[in-house]
Formats: C-alpha cells, structure tokens, sequence
C-alpha cells in the first residue's frame, strides 16, 4: 500500500480531497503504532500524519498543550515533565504512537481510572472531513460550551469522519508522590474484594488493574492473581492510601516501571480483546475471561474493576482464534475488540455505524466514504 | 427573528390538550407571560403556545404532533438559562419540568437514571442515601433542572475538580424532532462507536428532547476544607490562582469574587461574612481523603499568604461552609439590590491571563461609566463579569451592551472562548463568527441537521442561521486550490 505523509494542513486537505473526487478510499494513520491490529480495512492507499508533528503552544500556567497530530506522546511527556505536568493518557503500546492516533482511537490505559478517557481531557480539535474541508471545534481554554461538540464527535471515530490534524489537551501537574505496590489476590474472590474496596475507598487511586497468573509472574513475579495499584497525592495521602490497600493482603512496593512494561506487554501476534460489564459484574467479565485463559494457554488477562473491563492478550495461534469462535458464541458478555484476525473482527464487532444518527453523521463528514472504510470491521 | 408561524391554532391547542390535558395547555397572552424570559432578563420572546407534558409518552405524542404539522418547538426545563436559549419566539415551548422523577439509583455502580425535569439538587439528595451526590452544581441547582443542564453541558463551582456535565452523562434516551425514540451511549460497561452522547451534551435543545438521562454519581468526599482568603489586589488574587493550580492540588473548587460583589452581597440577606474592605476574595474547597488534606490545606494557606493575603479564614464547621457559600451562590440574587437589571457575561479566558484580563474589563467598565462586578470560576478562567443597571434607562442601557460586546472581544483576543457554561442561546450568537470559521460553524450546522433535518428543534439558536449554508455545497464553494 502506499503511503502519503503530508507536513501541512493544506496539504493534508488537498489530498483529501484529491482521494474524495477520485472516490479512491484512504487509510488513515499516524505512525502505524497499531497497524497491525487486523482490522479489516479496503484502501489503496495510505495517509500518514507523522510529519504533521510539533507542539504548537505549551503555557504551563494554564495545564493545556496543543499540538499537531503527529506529535508522539513521548515528545509530550518530555516537554511536560520539564515542568512538573503530564498528559494523563497512558494507551497500550508505547508512548512512540501519535497524539491524533490516541485520540481517533479513544484508547485508554490503566490511568483512566482516575483520569478517565481521552473525551474527558479533550478541549478541542481540528480534523479535514473527508471531503476535504478544514474545521475546528471547541477551543484551547479548560472550560468551553460554544458551539456544538464536534471534539467529542471526533474523539473515538476512528478516522471514519475526519483525519484529526491538531488537538489541545488538558494537562494535571505532577503530584507530589507517586508509587505503586503490589498486592497477591485469591483468585476470582479477589477480584470481587478489590472492586468492593475500591467502591468503599475515600479516595480513587491513579490506576488499578488485576493481573491473571501468567501476566502477573511476568510483570511482578508472583505467581497467582495479583492487583497492582498506582497512588498519587501528598506524601501523607499516599502513605494513608497504601494502608487502606492492606485490606486485601500484604502489601508490596514495587518499580514504577511496571506500567509501562504491562502497556507493552502483548506480543505482535497476539490476539487482544476487552470484556465489558457494568463494574459490580466483573466477576462475570472476568469468569468469561479465564475461560479464555484456560482454552488458550500463555492467555494473559489485565482487568480494571472501576471500569468493568477484562483485557484479554490470547496468543496468536490458530487454535486460539477457534477457541474463541466457540468460546464467543457461548458467552453474552460484550466483546471489543483491539487487535484480530479479520473473520474474528466480524464476529465480534457490533458496527456502531448502522443506527440512523451514525449513519447520518458519517454521510455528513465523509460523503464519499474514503476515510477508512471498513476499520470498525463492518460489512461493506 | 422566526416569523409568527401560521399552523399555531386553535386547532392545534385542541389536539396538543387530548394529549396532555386542557389545564397543561397556556395559548392566553396572560398566561405564557411566565415564559416570556429565562434568568437573563434582556430577552423577551412570546411563545405561540405552550405545553406541559406528565409523561415521556405525552412528550413523544407532543413531539410527534408537531412534526406531523411541522411546527417549530423549544424545550424548556427551569427556565434558569442564561443565554435566552429557552426562548420560544412565536413557537411551541414544551416545558418538561413534570417529568420530574428520579427513575432509579445503581449505588453499586454510581449511577442514576432521572427524567429530564428533576432538579439538580434533588437529585443529589435522592443520592445522599447512599453517600453519593452529581457533582456539577451550577449556583441554579435549587431550581436547574438536569435536562436543562444537559441541553446546556452545564458547569459549575465544583466543576474544577469534578468536571462538567458531559464528563457525567452516560447515556440517553432522546425523542428526536421527527418522533423517532433513540437510545444514545451505554449505561452498560464500554460504549463502542460514535460519541453520540458527547454531541448531544450542550446541543442546546437542537437535536431532540432527552427522556431520561443516566448520570454518573460521586462518592460524597469524607472530608471537605472551606478556606477564605482575602487580598488587597484582584491582581494579587488572581496570581493566587495560578500558584495554587501549579501545585498539582485540585481544589474541589476555586472562586473569586470582587469587592463590589462582596459589598452587594454583604448588604444583602445572603451577608456571608466577607471582608467588605477587601479588594477580592478566593474561595477555596479542598475535599477528598481525610489524610493528607490538612498538608493540602496548609499548602493552599501557605500560597495565599506568601501571594499577598491578608487573611486566610477556614470554615470551622458545616454552618460556617454553607454560609461562605451561600454569599457566592446567591451573589447575582444579591445584586438585585443594586439596581433593577443584572447583566451576567459568560467567557473563559486562559487562567495565566486572568490578572490582564480582569484588568481590561476593569477598564472597560471605567470608560462606560458602568460598574463591572466580578464573582467567577477563577479555576478555569471561567469569568462572569456582570452589570446591575437600569433597563428604563435607555443611554446606560446602550452603554452596558456596547461594553459588554467589548468584554467578549478582550476575552476572545486573549486566547479565551465566549462561553465557559451557560451556552450560546440567542445572547451569544453574534459572537459565533468571532472564534468559528464559516467551515466550522456550516460543519456545525450540518451536524444539527442529522438530528432535526427540518430545523424544527429549538430554531434560530446556537448557529447564526446564515452561517447554515449548505453543507454539501461547501467544496465547490472552496478557494481555488494551492498548486502542489
């Protein structure tokens, strides 16, 4: 596939629009972090924003950055960190991948549970529709209700109504501590304790996910299922917090780095889904899950209970993805999909596109269906 | 504005009372005088009629009516908007504060279904059985209802750390304009697809009516520390401000309100104890765990006092919190003392230019011989300057829009927008072209008309109407293109 990278704007617009009168479909990407995800997309060509990098404005004062789609969270975290800030965004991968990227995908790590998802830390954004037509909604202030929401709009489309060309972030500054312990769990039990302490908690940690047996001896060598949180606050908060963790069982300090080893921790090949349930019926997400795990063995889990999700990493093998056929028709728990083949793709996504307003919105953005067609693995 | 639309008859009246009842249906002048305004009393549209369903089933029976005889509708909750967005100019005005009741509370999960006519505050006390409350409270929230609040991605002080209402909404059922009953977002676990949710929040009654609306809970915090520090300079206040944020402390929320508010305030019956010789006050919440909130505290105290206050007072108990937040959420009730017209301007500024622009506005004021007062959410930059005068005076009158106009142009100027919180409406539409480009708002537009192709829902709002071009048009309507 070829692929065209734009450095400007006008550019990217005229591109666009040169794909629209060609009715020619166009894959939208940002560095191609996460091409690789199987989705069934029919382009010929490819659109790339990578050259379309930089942070256009940073003012400390105000904890809001913009900067263009191509930017990688890295050169984010970098420019934040010299002053004391972060991007709460914390997507699976690494932070190589691009800021539109993250935000087109609306894709969430294990800091959404106290920071939430892109949508609550967009301000505002500017993207070309698809048929090549420059527009920008909200602002660059942390509070703006001017106008209709086209941010949201475009936060989580996947590239399906515009290609997202700079967006403006809202920023936190770094707490004053900020650490992480370990916790071993009794199995499916454990999950449901963690989750009703989490509940009970006067305070919500940066972030809390259980691990299965194999992802938890990789990560933090222990063998069973195990919770790893991450507190931040004061240092007298933190110190109260780890306390109140103690409830659940002996309780370890453990590197900082495990969160970025765990957001990188499923292999090229591997195939990678979420369940999803209301929070109190994790347990069920996560029964679900370890039937998985004991069909496919080597099948890592990472569940986040504040959200009621069980990510699922199943190796890639070909008796993996008949497993899971089975294992999906028996079991009602809702499947989203991140990366797969794409016969799982269309066994598993739900085309969010077919409702009468989706439907509409995509006819109004992109007429001519060249942005990305096909990735939310809907049938043409 | 919208012409008197001919189809509003008697004949309609009839049919719109078999639905709802002959008592819920206002066609006397008299009679629909209440609806004649919201909270910002410059505005001043006739309804052609007004209707008051009980029901979700009268609502989509009302809706689809009106749709059958193409006829223009507003949706109105409270009616305590500030931006004349719940205008009915000639039109049909569905008030849906009968719908009133809370559907049901998942503490286990934090959420609440209600229907779109419960209050704001009732919600939260239906909540506080189970240590929960809504977080977005904007200073209404006695009589805001949340549909209202969800047509407006309403805010408030608490907003701060908490977030706004788009960041509590999870889902919706919605009649849209043509009748057809749609279920938007997931109350469920993960929502996959467009954030139809988000579009919807803030569309100011442009894209259908919500029937019931699932909201996010929070966790009533364990502990809560009120603090009032009070600064000799507004400048050194709102320096104040920008050193507290930095400290990577959320204050639940962050206040300022200016002398000539706290005068008002202190002369009225919502007297809070505000030192009336001080050039500004910041009201300052910290809340959450009880450890460490006393560090966080001392922090905050320790910031105000080495940026120049002469005082930081922390409420001692729950009386002395209510009153110190009595005086900031009454603050506009208490400046009709002052004069019988009050002016509220909404706009949001970047919190590092607060000192300039509060300075601008200052001199704004001073050149109109106006008194400009200040009481705002200083933790977003999110200003609200307003005016007490006198509408029957027809030279000051003329000052205070001609100044006001000016306000919004220094806030846009610095980077800011024209509304943080109460929503473009009628009142703000002037400014649209000012921060949109004419692709953004015919972008804008056309999002609308997925929802309301016909324009029926809320007309003339948000959008200047000729901005609405047609959108499919806009490519052949493109400058010529840049040569490659």
């Amino acid at each position: 596939m070829t692929t065209i990278a734009v450095d400007s704007v006008d550019a990217l617009r005229d591109r666009v629009r040169d794909a629209a009168d060609r009715r020619a479909p166009l894959r939208v990407v940002g560095r191609g972090a996460w091409l690789d995800a199987g989705r069934p997309v029919v382009a010929g060509e490819s659109l790339s924003t990578r050259d379309l990098a930089g942070i256009t404005e940073y003012v400390p004062g105000d904890l809001t950055l913009t900067a263009r789609a191509g930017t990688t969270l890295e050169e984010i975290r970098l420019a934040t960190a010299a002053h004391d800030q972060w991007l709460a965004l914390d997507p699976h991968g690494n932070d190589e991948g691009t800021l539109g990227a993250t935000i087109a995908t609306a894709s969430v790590g294990p800091l959404s549970t106290s920071f939430g998802a892109p949508r609550d830390l967009m301000l505002g954004l500017e993207f070309v529709t698809g048929e090549g037509v420059v527009v920008r909604g909200g602002g660059r202030v942390v509070k703006n209700v001017a106008g209709f929401d086209l941010t949201r709009l475009l936060t989580g489309s996947w590239g399906t109504l515009g290609v997202i060309t700079e967006a403006t972030v809202r920023l936190h500054a770094r707490p004053e501590a900020d650490e992480s312990i370990a916790v071993q769990l009794d199995g499916e039990a454990g999950v449901i304790r963690t989750r009703e302490l989490l509940r009970r908690l006067p305070f919500t940690p940066y972030a809390c996910e259980i691990l299965n047996s194999p992802l938890a001896r990789r990560l933090i060598a222990i063998d069973g299922v195990a919770a790893i949180i991450r507190l931040g606050g004061n240092r007298l908060a933190v110190a109260a917090q780890q306390t109140a963790f103690a409830a659940l069982g002996p309780v370890t300090e453990i590197d900082g780095d495990v969160w970025g080893r765990l957001r990188g921790s499923e292999s090229s090949g591997a195939l990678v889904f979420r369940l999803s349930t209301r929070p109190s019926e994790i347990a069920r997400a996560w029964s679900a899950a370890s039937a998985v795990a004991d069909e496919c063995p080597g099948t890592m889990l990472d569940a986040t209970p504040a959200r009621g999700t069980v990510r699922c990493i199943v190796p890639g093998a070909p008796s993996s993805v008949e497993s899971l056929r089975r294992l999906w028709g028996e079991s009602a728990v809702t499947r989203i999909g991140e990366r797969l083949t794409p016969e799982l793709w269309l066994a598993c996504s739900r085309p969010p596109t077919h409702d009468r307003i989706s439907a509409g919105i995509k006819r109004t953005f992109d007429p001519h269906a060249v942005l990305n067609p096909g990735i939310f693995g809907e049938r043409s | 504005m919208i012409p008197p639309v001919a189809n509003i008859d008697q004949g309609l009246a009839d049919r719109l009372a078999t639905i709802v009842g002959e008592r819920r249906v206002l066609f006397r002048p008299s009679e629909l005088l209440t609806y004649t305004s919201d909270g910002l009393p410059s505005y001043h549209k006739q309804p052609g009629l007004a209707v008051f369903p009980g029901t979700r089933d009268e609502v989509v029976e009302v809706v689809r009516e009106l749709a059958r005889r193409n006829v223009p509708f507003v949706p109105r909750g409270a009616g305590t908007g500030l931006s004349g967005g719940a205008l009915a100019d000639g039109v049909v005005l569905i008030g849906l504060n009968r719908l009133s009741r809370v559907l049901s509370i998942d503490a286990e999960n934090g959420l609440a279904v209600v229907e779109p006519g419960v209050v704001n505050l009732a919600l939260s006390r239906a909540a506080s059985a189970y240590g929960l409350h809504y977080a977005p409270d904007p200073s209404s929230q006695a009589a805001c209802t949340i549909g209202g609040n969800v047509a407006e991605n309403a805010g408030g002080p608490h907003c701060l750390k908490y977030g706004v209402t788009t960041n509590h909404v999870v889902a919706l059922t919605v009649v849209l304009p043509d009748g057809e009953v749609v279920s938007l977002g997931n109350a469920d676990g993960e929502h996959e697809g467009y954030d139809l949710v988000g579009a919807f929040v803030g569309s100011e009654g442009c894209f259908g009516i919500a029937l019931d609306i699932t909201v996010r809970l929070s966790r009533n915090p364990e502990a809560i520390r009120t603090l009032l520090a009070d600064f000799m300079s507004i400048d050194a206040a709102a320096r104040a401000v920008s050193a507290i944020v930095a400290t990577g402390i959320i204050p639940a929320a962050l206040e300022m309100i200016d002398q000539a508010t706290i005068r008002a305030v202190e002369s009225s019956i919502y007297a809070a104890g505000y030192p009336t010789d001080a050039a500004a006050v910041l009201l300052i919440e910290l809340d959450g765990g009880a450890a460490g909130l006393e560090s966080d505290v001392a922090t905050v105290e320790t910031l105000c006092k080495s940026g120049g206050a002469r005082t930081v007072r922390i409420a001692r108990d729950e009386t002395e919190r209510a009153r110190l937040w009595q005086g900031r959420k009454k603050a506009f009730g208490a400046m009709g003392r002052v004069s019988s017209h009050l002016v509220v301007q909404d706009a949001v500024v970047p919190r590092t230019k607060l000192p300039e622009v509060l300075a601008e506005v200052h001199q704004i004021g001073q050149h109109h011989r106006l008194r400009v007062c200040n009481v705002f959410h200083a933790g977003d930059g999110n200003l609200h300057p307003n005016i007490a005068y006198d509408a029957s005076d027809a030279d000051e009158t003329a000052r205070v829009h001609v100044a006001m106009r000016e306000i919004m142009t220094a806030c846009i100027k610095a980077g800011g927008t024209i509304t943080g919180e109460h929503g473009v409406g009628l009142d703000k539409l002037p400014y649209m072209e000012m921060i949109f480009s004419a692709d953004s708002l015919a972008a804008m537009c056309a999002l609308r008309e997925v929802f309301d192709p016909d324009r029926r829902a809320n007309p003339g709002k948000v959008v200047p109407v000729h901005s609405c071009r047609e959108w499919h048009a806009a490519p052949s309507a493109r400058p010529e293109r840049v040569p490659a």
